[in-house]
């Protein structure tokens, strides 16, 4: 009898060695047939359907080795569908798309209620700024910076100025260069900077060249006359990287102070504007933002000394690496719930009624998602195939209850496999 | 590999991480040396320019690393041994020297103390002052 990992031989089969991943077989009629064991190959794998690869490379990304998904075995893998709903630009952000999957070049993001409210602000503040900033906060995956992408998208579309930061959290995390500046104290970041222009003139190129300098003036060698706009500054800013922090200060003065043309100010993890970076000094000592020249030019636009004369200065926190949120700050973000002290001695004490110093800029502070949103996400999820199960309100209800109205949180109900 | 001070340095490593393939050089003191260059924890060796790199090995040759080091290591032995201090002994001994324990566990010292007392032995001196056998 067979045996598994047991070498098996007959009177008239040659030693065929068995292996426990392989099948057995009867290979011919004779009375006692030889059985050969086909070996499964463990490196092939079997869900996927090997083509004629001949004169196609085989990528290899890191450690794994990437596989075409055109080869895909469509047993086991489906094709993702492709996505028909409108971009979401200025005509179509209006109330009446609230609710809605609306895709931003690739990705698609839901048009909620909050979005439109950020919209209409927005329309209001393009006749005249407001003095202060705004920064937009909640709990982790809330949508505080797909709120910014969209309202980013919505301004540039309609012939606005945006000046969009999506992460600055790589501006203080020691990962690009910095170099000391002469005779100050400040460090410059001028492949930063550069990029940071490069992506404000891929966005609002037929913006800016809407608006003139207004002045004649000089950085470096070049001269500027008045007849040359903002795209001409961004644009020698770009070419001249050496020069990219002049570029830039020169660039917000004139945009903020301009009125022809609104200007949108959208910076996410804006928390890092004032926390400790990992980059150090010459004597080893670490720097606080406020020693790196980018953010000083961003910052006196969140502390309330400088403002835009049309448009809005929007940021957004980020509470996702803690090292990069101060401690203050984020007290004074959440503070903790004024509770009414009954002891009339104690509720008198000026001592615990200290308030807490307000805040350069205003807070909006973002709600979470609503049924109905939550409706529209998980059906947006079964037409991606994102959720094979048939979306019915309890299933709905069930992950909006359990996610408390977190998009983050209902993505990952839906995706993680118990 | 890039060959500095007569150190073969790996390209492909973060610097503050290259630095300390140098003796005498720790995490410390290679942060410390990037934090004088301004160079950020992410920068690698081979993103390096030329006056960069000069200006590395113009902060290195200043510092006492490699065979300088070596060389006031030990002679900073040989001088206890030959003023006769205890420590100088315990080294010429091969013994812990910082007052540690001899019954059991003295593996790391038997190895690594007086060795640079022992390459000295086929000298004048080293015939004079041989390390001593605790047998005697």
């Amino acid at each position: 009898m067979l045996r598994t990992g047991r070498i098996f031989q007959s009177a008239t089969a040659a030693r065929v060695p068995l292996r426990t991943t392989g099948r057995v077989r009867m290979l011919n009629t004779s009375p006692t047939p030889a059985k050969q064991v086909v070996k499964t190959d463990r490196m092939r794998s079997t869900a996927f359907i090997r083509k004629d690869l001949l004169g196609e490379k085989h990528v290899r990304s890191g450690t794994a080795t990437s596989v075409n998904m055109a080869n895909a075995n469509p047993i086991y893998y489906e094709k993702q569908p492709k996505l028909h709903v409108e971009a979401l630009n200025a005509r179509t952000a209006i109330t009446e798309h609230a609710g809605k999957i609306m895709q931003i070049d690739m990705p698609a993001l839901l048009y909620r209620k909050c979005t439109q409210d950020l919209v209409d602000q927005f329309n209001a503040y393009k006749e005249q700024g407001p003095k202060r900033a705004s920064v937009l906060n909640g709990k982790n995956g809330i949508g505080k910076s797909a709120e910014l992408m969209k309202l980013a998208s919505v301004a540039a579309s309609s012939g606005c100025i945006v000046i969009y930061a999506h992460s600055t959290v790589s501006w203080v995390n020691s990962s690009r260069p910095y170099a000391p500046q002469s005779h100050s104290d400040q460090f410059t970041q001028l492949e930063i900077t550069s990029g940071l222009l490069r992506s404000i003139d891929a966005v609002s190129r037929d913006a800016l060249k809407k608006v003139p300098l207004g002045k004649a003036f000089a950085i470096g060698k070049r001269n500027l006359s008045e007849e040359h706009t903002l795209a001409d500054l961004v644009s020698f800013g770009i070419h001249t990287p050496a020069l990219a922090h002049d570029v830039l200060e020169h660039f917000l003065d004139l945009a903020s102070t301009q009125t022809q043309v609104p200007v949108l100010m959208a910076i996410d993890e804006v928390n890092t504007f004032w926390c400790s970076t990992l980059y150090r000094d010459q004597q080893d000592q670490i720097l606080p933002a406020g020693r790196l020249r980018l953010i000083r030019s961003l910052l006196p636009f969140f502390e309330g000394q400088k403002s835009v004369a049309k448009g809005w200065v929007l940021g957004a926190t980020s509470y996702v690496n803690p090292r990069f949120m101060p401690k203050d700050l984020n007290k004074k973000l959440n503070p903790p719930p004024a509770v009414p002290l009954a002891n009339p001695e104690l509720a008198s004490n000026p001592k615990l009624l200290a308030s807490q110093p307000s805040l350069p800029f205003d807070i909006i502070k973002m709600s979470e998602l609503t049924a109905v949103e939550a409706w529209v996400l998980m059906h947006f999820y079964h037409r991606m195939n994102i959720v094979s199960a048939p979306v019915t309100k309890d299933l709905v209800a069930k992950k909006w209850m359990m996610s408390s109205g977190n998009p983050r949180q209902l993505f990952a109900g839906v995706t993680t496999f118990i | 590999m890039l060959h500095l001070l007569g150190v073969n340095l790996p390209d492909q490593k973060v610097v503050s991480v290259a630095l300390t393939y140098f003796y005498g050089i720790g995490p410390q003191t290679a942060r410390k040396i990037c934090s004088q260059l301004s160079f950020h924890q992410e920068c690698k060796l081979s993103e390096l320019t030329e006056n960069q790199l000069n200006q590395l090995s113009g902060v290195l040759s200043e510092m006492s690393i490699e065979n300088d080091l070596r060389r006031k290591v030990s002679a900073n032995v040989k001088h206890l041994r030959e003023i006769g201090t205890y420590v100088g002994k315990r080294h010429a001994m091969g013994l812990p020297v910082h007052g540690q324990r001899t019954r059991n566990n003295t593996k790391t010292a038997k190895k690594l103390n007086g060795r640079l007392l022992r390459k000295y032995s086929t000298s004048a001196f080293g015939i004079f002052h041989a390390p001593i056998s605790k047998h005697f």
